[in-house]
């Protein structure tokens, strides 16, 4: 972003149209995304060319920066899909969940949170995360109701649960990363390569670093012996494949209940 | 451009603080970027004990920077967004509580801006439930069309449906029915008070409490019944995103016919039609961001 030197764009219903779906939606996949661009231009203009997704959205962008709001695109963390969020920059993330949520189960949240960020895996198994519902502010919350308010959050997409252990949802990520910068600056791994915050990834064995597995899957693309970047001992994990959508692609309609069932490192 | 200050006839007896907020479309330039410089102005919405993101103290007399006041009608803004998701009518009091704090002298300003940003930025228009209800919902000037649903994939509309078979049968009973006439229609549907639906969970709670709390329905205890019988009626919401034209419409449509097949009540659409046409009498307009506040559209 170049500050305000930067034209603002010009908002038309397409846009709009965009937007509130969007919204609705908090984070989708960028086919989804391209789809949903693609339905708004067909219903409010047929004949418009359909402009290329990344100017479309540097134009909502440059007109949504006004109001600390952004959609911004990232990368899930264990397969690498690019996905795009609505995040807010003016208010805590946490308040952004406040209106479907309760204080005991924000709080609730919080916990979660700082487990996973505390972890050497980017998981909580869940046991360790209900141990803690007597420590909950607000009303009193039972370990049944707990289980129930988690699953609340893998559905609107604040965690992911992969066996009994939650991680934070890419959508989380994208919202809380300067939040959780703030908050938790000690506790918080960064990624060797991108710099950005790493919650579950790839670390050498020998000096410590971190890195994203799609990070490990760009950077050791092309070499035949990876070795860390920061201490150049042998890297010591399998190298995932970089995310290709054409595959994906093919992948998704051969087998519709796409679930990836990538081994988990660390 | 991102709003025009569109003719904001302004009292002469405003602050200079006022003013220079009301140039609104060129404060940008004074912001110098990106948003992790921006101090926030409040604790944000019930995320308090998080808290004060660089919690600099907002001055609570003299001038505000620019780039306050305008982190301000974003908080706005979003707050507005998010309440809205609930489609729980925003009460004025939770807005000065949550929001806007120490800026309560130029609340009503704030919440024009707010109002001119939302509807230009996310087509939606902020409108007051019932003149001095003070209480706000946001009212979609986009159609909806099929293919959203598709697209929005998850919850919320499914429940659309029967809310306007629901209000249909409201306007086609005259604007008053008895809840047993309700549930005796919905009956043969499938739909029954006091069994978990597929998809409407629990029917009775939908209809009675979620409907009448996001003010689509009116629902009261007629009196002198014994057991007591309850009347629905149309919500305020309901006047402000739809019409009796379009629910007339629904019905036509659910029944495969034409509207002109039910004189009575298309005379009564008609009517409303004109009505709503007409400009607005002097206090009556609930909108608080554009003069044609009250024209919603759909059923959101």
């Amino acid at each position: 972003m170049q500050g305000g030197t930067r034209r603002v764009g010009t908002m038309t219903d397409v846009h709009r149209r965009f937007l509130q779906l969007l919204m609705t939606h908090g984070v989708l996949e960028e086919g989804d995304v391209k789809r949903l661009q693609k339905h708004c231009y067909k219903v409010h203009d047929c004949n418009a060319p359909v402009e290329k997704l990344e100017d479309f959205i540097n134009n909502i962008n440059s007109v949504l920066e006004s109001l600390y709001i952004e959609i911004k695109k990232g990368v899930t963390e264990d397969d690498g899909r690019p996905i795009y969020a609505l995040v807010n920059l003016a208010t805590t993330p946490i308040s952004k969940m406040a209106s479907d949520f309760a204080e005991n189960e924000l709080d609730l949240f919080r916990k979660a949170l700082e487990l996973i960020i505390d972890s050497e895996t980017g998981f909580a198994s869940s046991t360790n995360i209900l141990n803690l519902v007597d420590q909950l502010k607000g009303k009193k919350m039972r370990k049944k109701e707990a289980e129930h308010v988690l699953q609340k959050f893998v559905q609107n997409k604040w965690l992911i649960e992969k066996e009994g252990d939650f991680t934070l949802h890419s959508r989380a990520i994208l919202e809380m990363e300067q939040y959780i910068r703030e908050t938790h600056p000690e506790a918080m791994k960064i990624c060797n390569i991108c710099h950005s915050l790493l919650i579950q990834g790839q670390s050498c064995d020998t000096c410590g670093i971190r890195m994203h597995l799609p990070c490990v899957a760009k950077y050791f693309q092309a070499s035949s012996e990876p070795r860390c970047p920061n201490c150049n001992d042998y890297w010591p994990h399998e190298i995932p494949e970089v995310f290709d959508p054409e595959k994906h692609r093919e992948a998704a309609i051969s087998r519709p209940s796409k679930k990836p069932s990538r081994s988990r490192q660390h | 451009m991102l709003q025009k200050p569109r003719g904001r006839g302004r009292p002469s007896g405003q602050s200079e603080r006022e003013k220079d907020w009301g140039r609104g479309g060129d404060c940008r330039a004074a912001r110098g970027g990106v948003a992790e410089e921006a101090p926030s102005t409040s604790r944000g919405v019930g995320g308090s004990s998080q808290g004060a993101r660089r919690a600099e103290a907002s001055p609570a007399v003299g001038p505000r920077s620019q780039q306050q006041l305008e982190l301000k009608v974003a908080e706005l803004v979003q707050f507005l967004l998010i309440k809205d998701q609930k489609k729980i009518p925003i009460k004025r009091s939770d807005i000065l509580k949550h929001v806007i704090g120490d800026y309560r002298d130029i609340f009503p300003n704030l919440l024009k801006l707010a109002a001119e940003r939302l509807e230009y930025v996310f087509g939606y228009k902020l409108v007051e439930l019932e003149p001095k209800s003070n209480s706000y919902i946001l009212i979609n000037s986009l159609e909806p069309v099929e293919e959203d649903a598709e697209l929005r994939g998850d919850q919320g509309t499914p429940t659309t449906g029967l809310l306007m078979i629901v209000l249909g049968l409201i306007f086609m009973k005259g604007n008053t029915i008895k809840e047993t006439e309700v549930w005796d229609f919905l009956r043969r549907l499938g739909v029954f008070p006091a069994k978990k639906h597929l998809i409407f969970g629990d029917p009775k709670k939908l209809i009675t409490e979620d409907f009448v709390r996001q003010r689509y329905l009116e629902y009261r205890p007629i009196p002198h019944t014994d057991p007591v019988d309850y009347e629905f009626q149309w919500g305020p919401r309901t006047n402000l995103e739809t019409s009796k034209m379009k629910v007339l419409k629904f019905v036509a449509k659910v029944h495969k016919q034409d509207p002109k097949d039910w004189p009575a009540q298309y005379c009564e659409a008609l009517a409303d039609e004109e009505a709503r046409a007409r400009p607005q009498t002097v206090g009556a307009a609930p909108s608080v961001g554009t003069a044609e506040g009250r024209r919603g559209k759909g059923t959101g």
